[in-house]
Parts: structure tokens; sequence; C-alpha cells
């Protein structure tokens, strides 16, 4: 999607009225991860960041990167590809996006950043296949080809 | 902290958890001398009365009729003097404000932890009640006539003399009166006492009011917020029957059992003379604020000299200070080993920085001697074991304290409180013999002596807990540990010392039976596994015969420590130089094998194992041949070992930062990653627990 159509997505929304009048519209953060694409709420949302040094830690499941240094707060990085049980490979886009899971903040890396949706929340349906890690709780089609898959940032975060 | 609310809920744990523990404190003390002095009726009764006063103003109710029974109490004592009380009673009275300060805790505890507070504490007040009623009825034949009157009071005589005279102006025959005070701004104070009159009335119970034209007069709203609203009773009963039905009643805010006296004025002004301190307090509750604000004052005052200097800061505020004073410390290093800067020759800048780190060292012990508490406070509540313990166990035992004023780190405080009480409990139920003929036959001392104590030692604190029981019997505690399967080598090559550490494996205990106190099975492998949570070591000695020590080794703070900084591959870790012997580069023939064949190296004639670091964290290294690298040698509790790693980084001073929590849930813990460090690039640094990597290497 062009920069052009994001921004018309987003003044669409402006113009539908204020997002905040709707109690059932919630903004979502959308990222690309081996293909697919997901969103997260914006409410969990801390910050986007680039280029950082990650830092390996010994004795963890593969899918954790490492932690990084955030302006002196230690965050741990979560490979998205990994985590979904794909191949791990990093793009030019990758990017870590920092979330803020019941105040702790987890970092996910993923291929890159899209756009920020205003969604009607009545309109997620639920996945056909609950897949194992209950990583996704539900999806949306976008257009005919793209479906969007939301991310529950609970699982994320389970350790057992 | 958020809100007003939270602000004041937090005054209000802290406060009264001081009074308590100040409490507890004074009660050891009183039992210890079996008598009560009048200075700690007065300490018991104004404590007493700030709680219920504070109490009331957060509106927890069963702390507050808690704390007024117990004021109820101490007043009667301080009236008719401790000496009114028998020895029996005396000791009663002990163990029952003993017993309450514990359900006020309780009480505490429950809201520190956002549980509901316990509506029905009947059982707790009636016992004060019935307490109270046997001392009061017990006192009467010692006492003259007018104490005969006073005795069956609560807390009226002196304390409420403006309602007295209040009450005498009614010129009502009734001998007890209840004042009461409405809440604050509730507004129709008079009909708010009619349905109490009315409430009242449906208990069949005779009584007067002043008052007495509430129902139809409403300015009597005013004189009943000034004065109170008076119901007069004609025996002790009624009263007490009434007082369930006041309680009952919404929007009350005190009231006050008042005893009509009958003596001549002299009496009188000697009876309010004794009480100083809380006369004024009682006599006018319906001033403004509710009644706890004079109390406070009394307290207050009394304090105020020897705590002028001292300030209450919430320990988030420090935290936050030691977050920032770190982030300076690596500031600095980052300023002044700043690589633009190499090569250049800056004289003044290098005085510059030399005078900054002098500053940020001294901004840094300052700081973290802001966190330093006396450990007295944990000390102290170990007298409180001792003594209930004693009574359970019917054991003679005398605690003996040194060393009290020790300080260190709040949050290690914090962390060891639990493991000192546990080794307590332990050497008062196993240590020390079960009858005093046993110790009078091993030629000892009928009563048994504890030592608890506290010392500095440069960057550690020693903390020793030793008994003088009958010891520790090695061949049974290897005979059990042989039983629970924990042995991993033939008994005959375990040293004493060995044995003896084997008490901290899992799963063992050494009585045969579960009691009260000591003996679930999770005993000391718990109580060594929090000791090492703060970094600190534990060591047991004991003679058979002769008693037990032991020795917790905790280090000041766990803050800021020096570290080496290692290199493995591309991983850099810290190692606390604290637990570093030596560095030393060996040649490969030099490195000796096991029969498993794990390497080994000998150094001064002893030989250590060798872990390579790479190895075991599975880390791509540059070096693999023992030549190239450098061995760590390494020494943390019991165990000493080498590391192989790549190279020496070099020693700096490291503000340790917790692993998110997100990874503690991993366990790596376990596999000595305790925690890590910002370098002066913005890199991080792991930093790694030596005793843990030793365990996790050796499964």
């Amino acid at each position: 999607m062009s920069t052009e159509q994001m921004q018309n997505t987003n003044m669409d929304a402006q113009e539908n009225g204020a997002p905040e009048a709707d109690i059932s519209m919630e903004r979502y953060l959308t990222f690309r991860s081996d293909g697919t694409t997901m969103g997260v709420s914006t409410d969990y949302v801390i910050e986007i960041l680039t280029d950082q040094m990650i830092t390996e830690i010994p004795m963890v499941p593969n899918f954790i990167k490492g932690i990084i240094n955030m302006r002196g707060q230690i965050v741990p990085i979560i490979d998205m590809r990994l985590k979904m049980g794909k191949f791990a490979d990093t793009t030019e886009s990758t990017c870590i996006i920092v979330l803020d899971i019941d105040s702790s903040c987890v970092g996910i890396q993923v291929d890159g950043v899209e756009q920020v949706l205003d969604i009607d929340k009545t309109q997620i349906s639920p996945i056909p296949v609950e897949d194992q890690q209950g990583l996704v709780d539900g999806m949306i089609s976008l257009s005919s080809q793209e479906v969007l898959l939301f991310l529950n940032c609970q699982e994320l975060i389970r350790t057992y | 902290m958020d809100n007003g609310m939270d602000n004041m809920l937090d005054m209000y744990l802290f406060e009264t958890n001081s009074l308590l523990e100040q409490l507890d404190e004074l009660l050891i003390e009183a039992e210890k001398n079996e008598e009560f002095t009048t200075d700690d009726v007065n300490e018991i009764f104004r404590a007493m009365h700030t709680i219920k006063g504070s109490s009331a103003m957060m509106e927890f109710n069963s702390l507050m009729t808690i704390a007024h029974r117990i004021e109820d109490l101490f007043f009667f004592v301080r009236e008719n003097g401790i000496d009114s009380l028998n020895s029996t009673d005396k000791s009663e009275l002990f163990n029952l404000t003993f017993k309450s300060t514990d359900v006020l805790r309780g009480e505490v505890e429950k809201l520190e932890n956002n549980e509901p507070l316990s509506t029905n504490i009947d059982s707790i007040t009636s016992e004060i009640n019935s307490f109270l009623n046997k001392i009061s009825g017990a006192g009467e034949p010692e006492e003259e006539a007018p104490a005969k009157e006073e005795a069956p009071e609560l807390k009226a005589a002196a304390g409420s003399e403006a309602g007295q005279k209040l009450v005498e102006s009614f010129g009502s025959k009734c001998p007890f009166f209840l004042q009461i005070f409405f809440e604050e701004g509730c507004g129709m104070e008079n009909l708010r006492a009619f349905m109490l009159v009315n409430a009242l009335h449906g208990t069949e119970l005779e009584f007067e009011f002043y008052p007495e034209d509430v129902e139809s007069n409403s300015a009597t709203s005013e004189v009943i917020i000034d004065h109170g609203f008076f119901v007069g009773f004609h025996s002790e009963e009624d009263v007490n029957k009434a007082i369930a039905v006041v309680e009952e009643q919404g929007s009350i805010q005190t009231y006050e059992v008042i005893h009509v006296e009958k003596k001549p004025e002299a009496e009188k002004a000697k009876a309010s003379d004794a009480p100083k301190a809380a006369a004024p307090v009682q006599g006018e509750p319906a001033k403004g604020t509710p009644a706890q604000n004079p109390g406070k004052e009394a307290t207050g005052a009394q304090a105020q000299h020897a705590k002028q200097s001292l300030l209450s800061v919430n320990l988030s505020k420090l935290d936050a200070l030691q977050a920032i004073v770190g982030e300076i410390v690596i500031t600095e290093s980052m300023v002044a080993s700043s690589p633009e800067l190499q090569g250049l020759k800056l004289d003044t800048f290098l005085k510059n920085t030399r005078q900054l780190r002098k500053l940020t060292d001294d901004l840094q012990d300052i700081s973290m001697s802001l966190r330093m508490v006396s450990i007295s406070g944990t000390f102290q509540k170990m007298n409180r074991i001792v003594r209930d313990m004693k009574k359970a166990l019917n054991k003679d035992v005398r605690l003996t304290i040194i060393g009290e004023d020790t300080e260190i780190d709040k949050t290690i405080v914090d962390s060891i409180s639990d493991p000192i009480m546990h080794i307590v409990r332990n050497s008062m139920d196993h240590g020390i013999e079960t009858t005093k003929e046993e110790r009078i036959a091993a030629g000892k001392d009928p009563q048994g002596e504890l030592i608890l104590s506290a010392s500095h030692t440069g960057s550690e604190v020693i903390i020793s807990i030793s008994d003088d029981g009958q010891g520790m019997d090695t061949e049974k505690i290897l005979a059990k540990a042989a039983r629970n399967g924990l042995l991993t080598k033939p008994e005959s090559e375990y040293s004493k010392k060995e044995i003896l550490s084997l008490l901290m494996l899992p799963g063992f205990s050494t009585n045969e039976e579960v009691t009260e106190f000591s003996g679930r099975g999770v005993g000391m492998d718990v109580v060594k596994k929090n000791v090492e949570s703060v970094g600190g070591t534990i060591s047991i000695t004991s003679e058979l015969g002769q008693g037990s020590c032991t020795t917790l080794k905790i280090p000041l703070t766990m803050a800021i420590v020096d570290g080496m900084e290692i290199r493995v591959g591309k991983t850099i870790f810290t190692i606390p130089i604290s637990n570093i012997r030596q560095s030393i580069k060996i040649a490969r023939e030099n490195v000796l094998h096991d029969a498993k064949g794990n390497e080994i190296v000998k150094i001064m004639d002893e030989f250590y194992p060798i872990i390579r670091l790479h190895e075991f964290y599975n880390i791509e290294p540059e070096v693999t041949s023992i030549e190239d690298g450098i061995l760590i040698w390494v020494e943390a509790g019991d165990h000493s070992y080498c590391m192989f790693v790549d190279e020496l980084l070099g020693e700096r001073q490291i503000v340790v930062k917790p692993l998110p929590s997100y990874l503690n849930s991993f366990n790596i813990k376990d596999y000595g990653i305790s925690g890590c460090t910002i370098l002066g690039d913005g890199n991080i640094s792991i930093i790694l627990e030596v005793m843990n990597l030793y365990n996790a290497a050796n499964v």
C-alpha cells in the first residue's frame, strides 16, 4: 500500500467522525511477518525501533532474539518469524515494535511496519482453525486478496 | 503516588505498622521484666488511641474496634495502676495484648494485600471485654469506694470531663451515659439521633436521652454536633447491649461511655490529673477533626525528641534516585572515555573529569547509604518468635542480640527476614534440648541461649544465629541423606562440612515429626535459595552436644558492584570481582582430565574443574584452544572452579539491572544469568552468577 493510500485511509477515518465516538472502533498497527499481515492494537504499542543492537541471551528458546537497551530500560525481543514457527530472516525494513503488555515491555521483531488502521471490532471474525499457540485471535479481510490477522498479546508472552 | 487516597493509605500503613512494631518491642521487654511500667501502659494506650483514630478516619472498622477495646483495657489498667492486677491476670494481660496486636497486624496485612477486612472480630473483642470485666471485678475489693465506682467503667472518668459536666447538667439519675458523635457533616443529626432512639426502643432497654426533643426540634442538631447525643442507662450491662445497637447504626463517628461519678471534686481532680496526655484528647472529640488528631500530637510530641532529624521517604523514590545515579555513573564513564578524545592532549579536561568522577563516586556512596536501614527491626521480630515458641514448646530460652545497629540495604533486609526466622525456629525447635534436665545432665545452664548477631566486614554483612543446644549429629544426617537418596558419593568420603551442607538440599528435614514451627520438609533449602537470591551465602557449623551456628554472608547492596568484563565470542559477560580469585593463562599440558573426560586444572596443589563458557552457553567462540583464551578462577560459597573465556576486557563498576520478568520465566537464573548491565557504549553485558553456573554445569 502506498503512502498516499495510507493517508487516505487515515483521512477517511477522520472524515467519518472521531473514532473515539464509536466504541467498537479501535486503532490497529499492521505489520508484515513472512508474508502475513498482522495487526496489534495501538493501545499496546510504545514505539517502533530500527537498527537496534540486540544482545543475545544464552539458554532461552530460539525465538527470543535477545535484549536491547531502550534508553536504559532492558527490553526482551521476540522474533515473530521464529515465534510463529517460520524461518528466521531479515529484510531491509526489519524493525522492532516495542509493546507494553501488562506494564512489561516486550519488543517484537517483524519484517516491516505498514500502517495504522481504524477497524470496527464487530467486523472481526474468529479464525476458522485454531492455531496451536493461540497467537492469533481474530481476522478480518482488508481486500479481496488480503486478510489481517490479529495478534493476541497475552498469548505472546505466555511462557507455559 | 497516584492520588491522595493512596498516599493516605501509605501513610496509614506506615504509621500503624511502626506503632505495632514498637508495641511488640515494648511488650517483649515488659514481659521479660514481668511487669508493665507506667510508661509502658501509657505508651500502649497512646499507640492504641492513635491506631483507633486513624483507622476510624480511614473507615477500617475492625481495626478501629479492636484498638478501641485495647485502649479501654489499658485505660482501666492505667487508672488503677498495674499493681492492682495479680500475676495470673498480668500474664493473661500479656497474652491478650500479644494476641490483639497479632489480630491488628493480620488486618493491616489484609489491607496491604488489598484483601477485604474481616467483619467478624467478635471473638477478640469479647475476649478483651471479658478480661476487662474480670479484672475490673477483681479490682473491687482492693480499692476504696471511689475506685469501686470507677472500676467497672470503660474509659469514662477523667477522660471526658466535659461530657461529665454535661451529663450532670441533665439532672438524670442514670449512672451510665453513652455520648455519641455523628459523622461530621452528615446532616440532620437530630433525626439520626431519633432513629437511634427508635432502634434502642426495639431492644427493650430502659434508657433516657438528651436532648429530649430531637424528633421535633431541628435546632437540637447543633447541640448534638457540639456536645454529642447522650443516652443514659441504669446499668453497665445495658450500656454494653446498647453499644451493640449503636455500632450497627450508620453515620456514627465515635461513642464514649461516661460514668457519672458521685464523689467529691478533689477526687475527680486527682483522677483527671493522672492521665494528662489523654485528658484533653477525649474531652473534645467533637471539635472539627476526628479524635485521632490530638492523640497523634500526644504521641508525636513524645517521639519528636528522638526522631526530629528523621524523615520517612517512599522507597520508590529512593529506587528512582538510585537508578539515576546509576545512569550518571555510566554516562560519566561514557564521556570520559569517548573515542573522539583519544590522542588529544587535554590537561584541563582530564583534571575536570577526575574531579567529576570523585563527585559521582561520592554521590553514589550517599545515595546508597540512603537505602541502608538498621537490621534491628528484623531482629526484634525474632524476639517475638522466640517468645511464642518458648511458650508453645515449654522451653526456657533467652535470646541475645548483638550488633542490631548493623545497617544493610532495605531490599535485602526484607528478603532475609524470612530465612532468619526459619533458622531461629529450627534452633528453637530442634537445637535447644527438649527439657531442662537434659541440659543440666549435659552440664549446661538450664536456660538455653540463642545468639543473634550481625556485623560488617567491608562489603559484606555477616549474620549468625547460634544456639547452645544439642548440636547436629552428622551420622544421623548422613544416614538420613542416604535414605533420601541425596548422596552423590560414598558415605565415608563426606567431610563434616559437606555433611552439614546436606541439610540445605531440597527435601531434607532432620526432624522425624512435622511440628507447627518447623520440619515441613521445605526447610533449609528454601532458606538457602532466599539467601542466594540476594547474592548471599549460608553455612552451618555444629558440634554435637555443644550447639550449632548458622552464618549468613550477605552483600551490603546489590545495586552497584565491581565487575570484571569478559568476552566469549561476541557476547560480553560481567563477573562480580568478589567471586574472582585469579585469572591464569595455562599451557595445554597442564590441563588434566578426570574419569568422565571433564577438564580439570591443578592450581596451588588443588584440582579445579574447568567450565568452558562457550560450550556451556552454546556460543560461537573465537578461541577454543586453552592457550589462546584465559582461565578465570572463581569461587562462590563452597564451590571453586575455573571458567574458560576468550579474553578479559577489564574491571569496572557496574549498575546491576534485573532481567525482564519475561526472560526470568525461562529460568535462566538457574543457568547463572542473574542480571545485566549497560556498558559505556550503550551495549548490554550479562552478569554471571558464579554459584548457579556451577550447579547448572554439574547437573
